[in-house]
C-alpha cells in the first residue's frame, strides 16, 4: 500500500476533541482546518486551527453532522484528510465511506468495520465467533413480551438493560428493574436511538450487578500489525456516561490483564482493524469473568490516560497509520510505567447533572508536575446549549495510583477554577477523596450508591475565591453607592 | 497586667468577690455596644471596634458590653456581621476581658417572647461571660430561664431593674423588684444587680435614695449603675450613685459621646478621682483608646441621629437612648421627621395611661403606637389635627387626671378611637402576652379603644402568667430542617441560632455572606459603605494570612440595567457585572406547588404529550405515570410524567421552547378518586 502524505487535515469536530487533534497536528506540521457552527464562531478550536470555515447553524444536523458541506470544505481547502475526533461523525460509516470515495483520507478505522461494529447485534455475533465471551441477551426486541419471553427462556432475572443496537455513549440505554417499567423504557430507548443514530433497533441484555467497565486500547496499522496499549478502567459513570477513567485498572491482576488484552487483540485481528480503537468489556467482580460489550471504532475521550502511561501519542499514530505507515514498534516495546487518571470536566450541575451553559467568566487551568489538561474552552468563552457538555479533560500521572490520585486532588482543589458555568468538578473531587475509590472498591453504580456522601463532601473554597467575592461586593457598592439596607 | 482584676473563666462568686474587694469602683465599657446603639444606629463595625480591644485587654475594665441588645439584629441585617464572629474576634484580641451581653429576658435579642426551649438552646450556646438581663415590665418571673441556664453554665448573671422616674415607680416599688431578683437568684453572692436607667432620667436625689435603700437591705449586693446622658445631667448622678454604694459604672470613650449614650470614660475617671474615689483604670490606656476612636468615628457621621443635642424633655417622654437613633431613622424614612416633637409629646402622655418601661420591646411598642396616632391625625386633619389630639390627651391626663367620665361625650368618643389602629404588639401587651404590667393593667376604656365591641371577650383572654409558661415549645428539629431547606445545605450551629432569633433576616444574612464572603469583616468602613471612588483607589486587606489588594480601574456606564466594573484583584484585571435596580429581570415562572409541574432540568421542550395520544391541550385528562412532555438536554431525553391523575389546567410552555430547571411547565388539577 503506497504511503500518502497528509499535509493538511480538516478536523470535523469542535471543543475538546478538535483542540486535542490540532495540538498534535501542530507537532507533526500538519495544517488544520476548523469548522464551526454559528454559536461557535469565537470558540477555542476555531483560533487554534490554521484556517476556519463556517459550516452552518447551531443544530448539529446543520453543522457538525452536515456531511456534504464538510466534505466540500475539505476539498475546497485542499485537505488530504479528515479527522472526525470523537462524537458527531466519528462512527458514521456512511460518512467514512464518502470521505474515501471522494479521494480523501479517513483518519480512522476501515469504514466497513465501523459499520459492522456500529450494529451491536452483529458486533456481538462476530465477537462470539472470535471466541470472545459475551453477555446473555436477545436481539431485535420490540415489545415487553419479547423481553419477558427471552428472560424466561434464558433464565435471566431483572435488572436488564435495553440498548440501541446502533448505540454508544449511553444514549438509548435504559436499565429496567421491573416488568412495569418495560413499556416506557422501550419507548424511551427507541426514541433516543432514533434521534441519536437514526435507527431504533433495540436489543436487551442481562444487567451485570456491580460490574466494572474495562476497555483495551488497540492500535493497528494497514499492514496487519496489531498491538494493544493495555487497558483502562472506566467504571466510574453517571447515567451510563464515563466521568473518570484510569490506567492501569485497579480491578484486575496481571494474569487477567494479559487475558483481556490478548482477547482484544484477537478480536481486532478478526475484524481486520486498523487505526485506533477500543474494545470494551464488562468485568463481573464476583466471578472475575469478563464479557464483550462493544468496539468503539474511534479515538476515545479517555485515550489520554493510555498516552500518559505508555508515553505514546495515539493521535499522531492515527495520522501515521492513515498515511499507510507501519507501526514503529511491536508489542514487546510497550510497557506502561505510570498510573494515570482522567476526569471529565462537564459543564453540569454537580448535584443534578443538569447541563449548565453560559459564559465562562473565570477559568484557571491546573498546572504543575504530573498534570495534563486538554481544554476546549478559554476564559470568556461561551458554552452553548446545543452540544456535549464536556469542556475540559484533566489528567494526572504518578508512579502509582495513590500518587496519581494526589496529583489529581491538587489539580482539582488547588488548580482548577471555573466560574460562570457549573461543572462537576466538586463531584469529581469528592469521588477521588472517597475511601472506597481510593481502595479500589467501586462499581458502575458508585455514584448512585454514594451520592449523598459525595455531595455532602462538596466544599473546598480557596482564599482566591473568597477574595473574588469581596471584589464582587466592592464592584457593586462602587457602582451603586451606599445601599438602603446599610 | 496590674489593673486586670477579673477575667474569663472565673466563677461568678469569684468575680463578685473581686468587685466587692475593689477599693473604689470599676468601669463597664459600653463602647462596643450601647454607645453605638444610642448614637450610631448600631452601625459601628467590628472592623473598627476591634481596634480598641488591645487597650481594653489591659486597662482594668470590669467588662466590655459588646453583644446583645439590638446589636445582634442590626449586625445581621445591616452590618452583615454575625455576633458569633464578633465574639470570636474579641476573644482573640482581648482574652482578659469579660464579654458582656444585654438580653431581654424572654424576648432575648428579638422583640417578642421566645418559647422556653429556644431560650435554653440559645443561652446554652453563646459564649458570653456576663449576662445582663432586663425585663421591660420588671417581671422577674420572665428572667427565670435565662438565669437558670446562665448560672448553671457558671457564667455571671446580672439581672437589671428597668429604672425610670415616675410617681408610681417609687423606691418601695423597686425594692420589691430587687427582692424578687434576690429570690430568683438564691442570694446576692453570685450576681451583680444592674440599675438600668435607659433613658437617663435618674436624679442625684432619686438615684442616691434608691441605691442607699438597696444597700441598706442588701449590703453585700454589688450594684452597677447604667445611665444614659440624654438629659445632660449624667455626671453628677453617676458620682452620687457611687457615693451611695454603686461599685460599677457604665462609660464609653469620650470621643464616641454624642447625646443619647453614656458618660465619657476619662471625664468620669477625673471627676471620681477629684472626689477621692479610686477607679480601677489604666488611664493612659484609656486615653489611647479614646484617641483611637478618632481614626474611624468620622466614617459614621451618616449614621448619627439627625435630632442633635441633649434633651431634658426625656424626663417626660422617656424615650431610651438605645431607641433614639432607630426611631429617628424610621421617622426620616417615613418622611415624618417634622412630627417628632409631637410624637415625643404624645409619648409623654401615653406613658401615664399605659404604664411600663420604655425599653425594648416596650419602647418599640410605645414608638409605633404613638407615632401611629400622630401620623393618623396628621394625615386626616393636618397640623390642626396633631394639636387637637395633644390637647385632648393633655386635658384627659393632666386636667382630668384620667377620669374618663369627666370627658365630654365627643371627647370620650375620640379617645375610644385612639388605640383602634394600634399595632398588634400593643394589643398583645395589654392582654398580658409579654407578662404582667408593672403597676397594673390600664383602664377599661383602653380596651374598648383597642378592641371595639369585642373588648370584653378580649379582656377575658388577658393573662397574668409569664410567657415562659404560656408559650409552647417549638420543634427545633423541624426549624432546623426549614432553615436547611432555605439555604440548600446543612446549617452550622451558629447559623441555626441566628435563624432561631430572626428567621427571615438570618436567611438574608447567610445568603449575603455566601455571595460576598467576609467582605463585612475585612473592608475598611469607607470602602464598605461607598466602595472605591476613582480609578487607582485601592483597598488592602489580608485573607487567611495572605495579602490582597483590590484596585479600581473603571466603572462603566449603565446599559440595560448593567454596569461593568473593572477591578484589579492582586494585579489581575477582572470585569464584574453589577445589576442596578433597573436591571430587567427575566421573569421565569417556577413550579412551586404540588400541582405545578416544573422542568427537572434545563433543556428544550421537544414534545408536549406522548407518541401514543399525540399532543396534549388544556382540559385533557392525564393519568398517573403518563408521559406528558419530553425535554431534550445535551442529546438526552427526559420524560415528564404526570404525578397523579389530573386535568391539565394550563400549559405554560411552547413546543421547542428552551426552559430552565424548575421552570413551570404545567398546572394540573388533581382528579379526586371516587370513594368506593
Amino acid at each position: 500500500m503506497p504511503e500518502q502524505k497528509i499535509k493538511k487535515v480538516l478536523v470535523a469536530n469542535r471543543g475538546v476533541p478538535a483542540v486535542r487533534i490540532m495540538n498534535t497536528c501542530r507537532d507533526k506540521m500538519i495544517k488544520t482546518v476548523a469548522i464551526y457552527s454559528t454559536p461557535d464562531r469565537l470558540a477555542y478550536h476555531v483560533f487554534l486551527a490554521d484556517e476556519a470555515v463556517h459550516i452552518g447553524e447551531a443544530p448539529p444536523h446543520d453543522s457538525y453532522l452536515n456531511m456534504d458541506k464538510i466534505i466540500r470544505v475539505a476539498k475546497e481547502r485542499d485537505c488530504q484528510a479528515i479527522h472526525p475526533g470523537w462524537g458527531f461523525l466519528a462512527e458514521n460509516a456512511d460518512f467514512a465511506e464518502r470521505v474515501e470515495r471522494e479521494g480523501l483520507i479517513w483518519v480512522g478505522p476501515p469504514p466497513n468495520v465501523i459499520r459492522l461494529m456500529g450494529d451491536k447485534i452483529r458486533a456481538k455475533r462476530i465477537a462470539q465467533r472470535a471466541n470472545v465471551p459475551t453477555i446473555p441477551g436477545k436481539e431485535n426486541i420490540k415489545t415487553p413480551q419479547d423481553i419477558l419471553r427471552w428472560m424466561e427462556e434464558d433464565e435471566v432475572e431483572f435488572p436488564i438493560m435495553i440498548k440501541a443496537a446502533a448505540g454508544g455513549g449511553g444514549k438509548g440505554m435504559v436499565r429496567v428493574d421491573s416488568p412495569e417499567e418495560l413499556p416506557l423504557a422501550i419507548e424511551k430507548a427507541a426514541s433516543e436511538a432514533r434521534k441519536a443514530f437514526g435507527d431504533d433497533t433495540l436489543l436487551v441484555e442481562k444487567y451485570i450487578e456491580r460490574g466494572r467497565h474495562i476497555e483495551v486500547q488497540i492500535l493497528a496499522d494497514k499492514h496487519g500489525n496489531v498491538v494493544h496499549l493495555f487497558e483502562r478502567e472506566c467504571t466510574i459513570q453517571r447515567r451510563n456516561q464515563k466521568i473518570l477513567e484510569e490506567a492501569p485498572s485497579p480491578s484486575i491482576d496481571d494474569d487477567l490483564r494479559t487475558e483481556i488484552c490478548f482477547t482484544a487483540v484477537r478480536l481486532a485481528r478478526e475484524l481486520g482493524y486498523y487505526s485506533a480503537g477500543t474494545i470494551e468489556f464488562l468485568l463481573d467482580p464476583k466471578t472475575k469473568r469478563f464479557y464483550f460489550l462493544e468496539v468503539n471504532t474511534r479515538l476515545q475521550v479517555e485515550h489520554g490516560v493510555t498516552e500518559l502511561i505508555t508515553g505514546l501519542d495515539i493521535v499522531s499514530l492515527m495520522f501515521d497509520i492513515a498515511e499507510g505507515k507501519r507501526l514503529p514498534f511491536t508489542q514487546d516495546d510497550i510497557y506502561p510505567n505510570r498510573h494515570a487518571i482522567e476526569v471529565r470536566i462537564n459543564a453540569e450541575d454537580p448535584r443534578t447533572f443538569n447541563p449548565s451553559f453560559g459564559t465562562i467568566t473565570r477559568l484557571e487551568i491546573p498546572q504543575g508536575p504530573g498534570i495534563r489538561v486538554a481544554s476546549g474552552v478559554y476564559e470568556g468563552a461561551e458554552v452553548p446549549p446545543y452540544y456535549d457538555s464536556l469542556i475540559m479533560l484533566v489528567m494526572s500521572a504518578g508512579a502509582d495510583r495513590y500518587e496519581a490520585i494526589r496529583v489529581m486532588d491538587r489539580a482539582l482543589s488547588r488548580g482548577l477554577r471555573v466560574e460562570g458555568v457549573k461543572t462537576i468538578a466538586p463531584l469529581l473531587l469528592s469521588i477521588i477523596r472517597h475511601p472506597d475509590f481510593i481502595s479500589g472498591n467501586f462499581s458502575t453504580r458508585f455514584i448512585e450508591e454514594k451520592y449523598e456522601e459525595l455531595v455532602r463532601a462538596f466544599r473546598e473554597k480557596t482564599t482566591d475565591d473568597e477574595a473574588l467575592k469581596i471584589a464582587q461586593y466592592i464592584a457593586e457598592v462602587s457602582a451603586l453607592g451606599p445601599q438602603p439596607w446599610m | 497586667m496590674g489593673y486586670v482584676f477579673v477575667r474569663p473563666g472565673m466563677s461568678p462568686a469569684e468575680i463578685v468577690k473581686a468587685v466587692r474587694e475593689l477599693p473604689g469602683v470599676a468601669f463597664v465599657s459600653v463602647g462596643m455596644r450601647d454607645a453605638g446603639q444610642s448614637d450610631y444606629k448600631n452601625r459601628l463595625r467590628i472592623y473598627d471596634l476591634k481596634t480598641l480591644a488591645p487597650y481594653y485587654n489591659e486597662m482594668g475594665l470590669f467588662a466590655a458590653e459588646c453583644h446583645g441588645g439590638a446589636r445582634w439584629h442590626v449586625g445581621i441585617m445591616n452590618r452583615r456581621e454575625s455576633p458569633f464572629e464578633e465574639i470570636a474576634i474579641l476573644r482573640e484580641l482581648m482574652p482578659n476581658v469579660l464579654l458582656q451581653t444585654l438580653i431581654r429576658e424572654t424576648n432575648m435579642w428579638g422583640y417578642r417572647p421566645y418559647p422556653k426551649n429556644i431560650i435554653e438552646y440559645v443561652v446554652e450556646r453563646v459564649d458570653i461571660d456576663v449576662w445582663r438581663c432586663f425585663s421591660f415590665l420588671n417581671d422577674v418571673r420572665n428572667m427565670r430561664t435565662v438565669a437558670e441556664v446562665v448560672m448553671k453554665r457558671g457564667k455571671l448573671f446580672e439581672p437589671a431593674i428597668s429604672y425610670t422616674v415616675a410617681p408610681w415607680f417609687d423606691t418601695k416599688y423597686y425594692l420589691k423588684v430587687v427582692d424578687d431578683i434576690v429570690d430568683l437568684c438564691g442570694g446576692v453572692d453570685e450576681i451583680i444587680l444592674c440599675i438600668k436607667d435607659m433613658a437617663g432620667v435618674g436624679t442625684v436625689k432619686s438615684v442616691s435614695e434608691l441605691i442607699s435603700a438597696i444597700k441598706d437591705k442588701y449590703p453585700d449586693l454589688v450594684i452597677n449603675y447604667h445611665r444614659h446622658i440624654t438629659d445632660g445631667l449624667a455626671l453628677p448622678v453617676l458620682i452620687a450613685a457611687v457615693k451611695a454604694g454603686a461599685k460599677l459604672i457604665d462609660v464609653q470613650e469620650d470621643t464616641l459621646c454624642r447625646f443619647y449614650g453614656h458618660s465619657p470614660i476619662l471625664a468620669v475617671e477625673a471627676a471620681l478621682r477629684e472626689e477621692g474615689i479610686p477607679v480601677n483604670l489604666d488611664r493612659r490606656l484609656a486615653e489611647l483608646a479614646v484617641e483611637k476612636v478618632r481614626d474611624w468615628i468620622r466614617d459614621y457621621e451618616w449614621a448619627e441621629s439627625p435630632f442633635k443635642g441633649f434633651d431634658h424633655m426625656v424626663t417626660k417622654h422617656k424615650m431610651p437612648g438605645g431607641a433614639f437613633p432607630s426611631s429617628f431613622e424610621q421617622a426620616e424614612k417615613g418622611g415624618f421627621l417634622h412630627l417628632m416633637p409631637a410624637i415625643l409629646k404624645v409619648m409623654s402622655l401615653y406613658n401615664q395611661i399605659v404604664k411600663y418601661f420604655d425599653v425594648t420591646p416596650g419602647s418599640q411598642i410605645t414608638w409605633v403606637t404613638c407615632s401611629g396616632i400622630v401620623n393618623r391625625y396628621y394625615k386626616e386633619f393636618g397640623e390642626e389635627g396633631v394639636k387637637r389630639v395633644i390637647s385632648l390627651l393633655e386635658k384627659f391626663v393632666e386636667e382630668k387626671k384620667q377620669d374618663f367620665s369627666a370627658m365630654s361625650p365627643e371627647e370620650q368618643e375620640e379617645l375610644l378611637q385612639l388605640f383602634r389602629n394600634a399595632p398588634g404588639d400593643f394589643k398583645n401587651l395589654i392582654l398580658g402576652h409579654y407578662g404582667r404590667l408593672p403597676v397594673g393593667w390600664p383602664d377599661e376604656w383602653v380596651y374598648k379603644s383597642a378592641f371595639g365591641d369585642a373588648w370584653q371577650e378580649k379582656m377575658k383572654e388577658r393573662r397574668d402568667d409569664s410567657p415562659l409558661e404560656s408559650i409552647p415549645d417549638e420543634d427545633l428539629e423541624a426549624l432546623r430542617r426549614q432553615l436547611e431547606e432555605e439555604i440548600g445545605r446543612p446549617a452550622t450551629e451558629e447559623e441555626f441560632i441566628l435563624y432561631l432569633m430572626h428567621p427571615k433576616d438570618a436567611i438574608d444574612f447567610i445568603k449575603f455572606r455566601e455571595k460576598y464572603g467576609v467582605a463585612p469583616l475585612v473592608l475598611p468602613t469607607k470602602v464598605w459603605r461607598e466602595g472605591l471612588k476613582k480609578p487607582g483607589d485601592r483597598v488592602d486587606f489580608e485573607l487567611d494570612g495572605k495579602p490582597y489588594t483590590i484596585e479600581l480601574v473603571s466603572i462603566g456606564s449603565e446599559t440595560d440595567g448593567i454596569i461593568h466594573v473593572v477591578l484589579k484583584v492582586n494585579n489581575k484585571t477582572r470585569v464584574f457585572e453589577v445589576a442596578t435596580p433597573r436591571a430587567k429581570k427575566a421573569e421565569v415562572r417556577k413550579a412551586t406547588k404540588p400541582n405545578e409541574i416544573g422542568a427537572p432540568i434545563s433543556g428544550t421542550v421537544w414534545r408536549i404529550g406522548n407518541p401514543k395520544r399525540g399532543a396534549l391541550k388544556v382540559g385533557d385528562i392525564v393519568h398517573k405515570g403518563e408521559e406528558i412532555a419530553n425535554l431534550e438536554s445535551m442529546k438526552m431525553e427526559n420524560p415528564i410524567v404526570a404525578p397523579f391523575d389530573a386535568q391539565i389546567v394550563e400549559i405554560c410552555v411552547k413546543l421547542n421552547q428552551m426552559v430552565e430547571e424548575g421552570q413551570l411547565l404545567f398546572v394540573l388539577k388533581p382528579i379526586e378518586e371516587e370513594k368506593a
